[in-house]
């Protein structure tokens, strides 16, 4: 018996560096999102190639890497990062530095990856995978009259009732800006020239405030992505700022809510690598990262989850391939964060300004939450 | 005196013998204290001296930016400085964008500022363009914030090797630009609010959790055992389940149209349409976080109430008393043990809850821990979570001193 188990453990010691050893571990935030990733790309890649594909589930952010490294025990290959962390991983040489055209393939055509994608990388150390949208949504089971645009938000007296917003100050300032009646501009650049302007940020938060202060408004701070669809449907509250992703999914499965487009933050979700991570010098993890980045791989995920794969070229595979939701019956093109139809006042995320900032509004964004 | 030694049976001087088998059982001693306390080290001693040290340590940035803090440190921060300040920042500059490690003082310095992350990487990318001489107007074409005063005092003010800013933050002080310590502007003094808050919610959770466990201790400790049994798998069977799908019950149990105001308003408490709020506010932190937290108030004070004989009771009603006095003078005191040890364990747990509040308690949900987690996880600003996180050590160690010397530490007893 004590042999057995001798052995039982040997074997599950030698099994367990031996996966760790082949497979490339790909980090991500989990959920519906990491399924879209994993039956997208991730499973056609492993077969593809022959390297099994491991998927790991954190909640963002860059302390558990910068740990890793500094444990100098690294056991993540590829993470699936916000803009701002690729900056700061980037500076702080956490990640490695791509050779864009080199590292990564080109479109089917011909297309020079670099030209493939909507717009530039934050860092040099980001690979673009899907678009999703920060907009809002309504159940029109519980709102009298049809919300249009952004400023519909924030009118309590026509639309009364509380208000689901992100508990940080990341996206609700850029929609008070765009409430306030600035337009968007290209990509975006006024609404955050208005905020870095001074006391631009100041009078974004008063304009939140008020909204959560209004006897006939109110807020409701959410955490987690699953929330917005959620406090929607159980009429916690009227209107929700969310995913985009997740009120699709909500709707899919026959909830009454109504995504409006006007004023959507548009944001990237990046790849980024790690720098001496355990399958780096070996090349495997850059071959899976080029693979799953290719155009088909990045139409694939789109079958399963509303975010937009950043290549142009995978929207015209999905186009072709209409319908090309996994009920085979829904197309997909037109719940894109980047359909036309969606993108007439639309602001990018701007990660600049916000690894800038992000310190000293989330401290304003706090007081003024502490002081509701 | 006799000089003869007494022998053990082999013939070795007892003295010595006695002294071996000694040796043997400390060095047995040791070894079985051993793992314990290298156990203890690794995971308390090592990682709170490593808290402690990373707080005040700020060494890094002054290596990478040696020539800059030698040169600002004789600038007295009234008007801009001089051409040596900006001369010896173009030469640490130009070194670390030769090696490519200017990234590293960027987080640091915006720490300090927002701001100096663009700064910086605007800088270093014209920095190939600079010609010699003159640097302090170069410097300010590239950007006018160069010439701002208050990102020179920020720089001024990372110089030193050794700092307790990240303290001083951590109550909304800071240090201006003479060294002297100043209030953070007005819309900025967030952390105040929440030590108070996160005390707040810690006192109120305690006290509501002995209202509710001083009764079900009793009937647990004075059913008799079939009874009792029930009632004890009751308290420890919310133990053993997950403290967020706890949380989640109560969020699908106190939302508005949830079945407790359902109840509300079929009793006709309140109006369909003008339901309460018990969640996404200070109530929902309240209830949700004494529920969770009721089990470590229960288990001590039933340990301490199952030792009180039912005869002293008895034995105070004999001499005169009424039920309410022989309560109050012969059972209450005997209780106190358990109290203090229930009062500070939930306390002291409270104190550290972020979850829970986080998604219960709205606006109101945000403590100092979720502080300390966003400064972990998302701005990395390591030293300053370090900073929070002795703060709330040190306030949960006065506590015990205070309650050591009130109560009386030797008082406690967890059964």
């Amino acid at each position: 018996m004590k042999k057995l188990s001798k052995l039982l453990l040997a074997l599950s010691f030698v099994l367990s560096i031996t996966t760790s050893a082949f497979a490339v571990t790909v980090v991500s935030w989990g959920g519906a999102y990491t399924e879209s990733q994993k039956l997208g790309y991730g499973d056609p890649t492993a077969k593809k190639l022959g390297i099994p594909v491991n998927w790991v589930d954190y909640t963002g952010g860059l302390s558990e890497i910068k740990a890793q490294k500094e444990a100098g025990k690294i056991t993540w290959d590829i993470i699936d990062v916000y803009a701002k962390d690729t900056i700061i991983g980037c500076d702080e040489g956490i990640f490695v530095e791509f050779d864009f055209d080199k590292d990564f393939a080109p479109a089917p055509d011909g297309t020079k990856a670099s030209d493939d994608f909507f717009t530039g990388m934050p860092s040099k150390c980001a690979v673009g995978n899907i678009l999703y949208s920060w907009n809002f949504a309504y159940n029109k089971n519980n709102v009298k009259g049809t919300p249009k645009s952004v400023k519909d938000f924030f009118n309590t007296k026509k639309f009364p009732g509380k208000r689901a917003i992100y508990k940080g100050a990341m996206s609700s300032i850029e929609i008070a800006q765009a409430a306030m009646g600035t337009k968007a501009g290209k990509g975006g650049d006024k609404i955050y020239n208005k905020l870095a302007a001074d006391g631009g940020v100041d009078k974004a938060i008063a304009k939140i405030k008020a909204l959560c202060e209004d006897p006939k408004g109110g807020c409701v701070f959410w955490n987690a992505g699953a929330q917005p669809p959620e406090l929607l449907a159980n009429g916690e509250v009227v209107m929700a700022t969310g995913w985009n992703g997740r009120f699709f999914n909500a709707q899919m499965e026959g909830t009454p809510i109504v995504q409006v487009w006007d004023a959507q933050i548009l944001d990237y979700e990046y790849f980024a690598m790690v720098k001496g991570g355990p399958n780096d010098a070996n090349g495997k993890a850059m071959k899976v990262l080029r693979e799953m980045t290719s155009t088909e791989g990045l139409a694939g995920s789109a079958k399963y989850i509303a975010y937009a794969p950043w290549r142009k070229s995978s929207i015209a595979i999905m186009e072709a391939g209409e319908p090309w939701y996994k009920d085979g019956k829904t197309s997909m093109v037109q719940h894109m964060p980047t359909a036309p139809a969606n993108t007439k006042n639309y602001i990018l995320m701007n990660p600049e300004f916000w690894a800038d900032n992000q310190d000293e509004i989330g401290e304003k964004w706090e007081a003024m939450k502490a002081g509701l | 005196m006799s000089t003869e030694q007494i022998l053990s049976s082999d013939g070795i001087p007892l003295e010595i013998s006695l002294k071996k088998a000694e040796r043997k059982n400390k060095f047995r001693a040791v070894m079985l204290v051993g793992p314990l306390f290298l156990f203890l080290i690794i995971t308390y001693v090592f990682p709170i001296g490593d808290m402690l040290f990373r707080s005040i340590d700020d060494r890094k940035i002054t290596q990478m930016l040696p020539n800059t803090f030698t040169a600002i440190e004789k600038w007295d921060g009234q008007d801009l400085p001089g051409e040596p300040v900006y001369a010896a920042l173009y030469e640490d500059l130009a070194y670390l964008k030769k090696n490519k490690t200017y990234g590293k003082i960027i987080a640091r310095l915006n720490y300090e500022k927002g701001g100096f992350s663009s700064l910086i990487k605007k800088t270093v990318r014209k920095l190939g363009k600079f010609e010699e001489g003159n640097y302090k107007e170069q410097f300010i074409e590239v950007n006018k914030r160069w010439g701002q005063n208050d990102y020179l005092v920020s720089l001024k003010n990372a110089a030193p090797n050794w700092t307790f800013a990240k303290y001083l933050k951590g109550v909304d002080l800071k240090y201006d630009q003479n060294g002297s310590i100043v209030e953070q502007p007005e819309d900025r003094r967030i952390h105040k609010v929440l030590w108070l808050r996160t005390l707040k919610v810690a006192f109120w959770v305690t006290i509501f959790c002995f209202i509710l466990a001083y009764p079900i201790s009793y009937l647990l400790a004075t059913l008799p055992m079939k009874y009792s049994n029930l009632l004890m798998i009751c308290v420890l069977l919310p133990f053993w389940t997950s403290l967020l799908v706890r949380t989640s019950s109560w969020m699908v149990l106190l939302q508005q149209q949830g079945p407790i105001n359902d109840l509300i308003v079929w009793l006709g408490f309140a109006a369909n349409d003008a339901r309460p709020e018990l969640m996404y506010n200070v109530i929902g932190t309240f209830v949700a976080m004494t529920q969770i937290l009721l089990p470590f108030m229960v288990l001590p004070l039933y340990s301490v109430m199952k030792t009180i004989s039912p005869s002293l009771m008895r034995a105070g009603k004999s001499l005169g008393g009424t039920p309410f006095v022989a309560f109050r003078k012969v059972y209450f005191p005997l209780t106190i043990p358990g109290i203090g040890a229930g009062s500070l364990l939930v306390f002291i747990l409270a104190i550290g809850y972020y979850i829970t509040p986080a998604l219960v308690g709205g606006a109101s949900g945000s403590l100092i821990s979720n502080t300390i987690a966003y400064h972990m996880k998302s701005s990395l600003d390591w030293s300053f979570a370090a900073a929070l996180g002795t703060m709330l050590l040190v306030g949960v160690l006065t506590i015990y001193w205070i309650y050591n010397k009130l109560v009386g530490i030797d008082n406690i007893k967890l059964g």
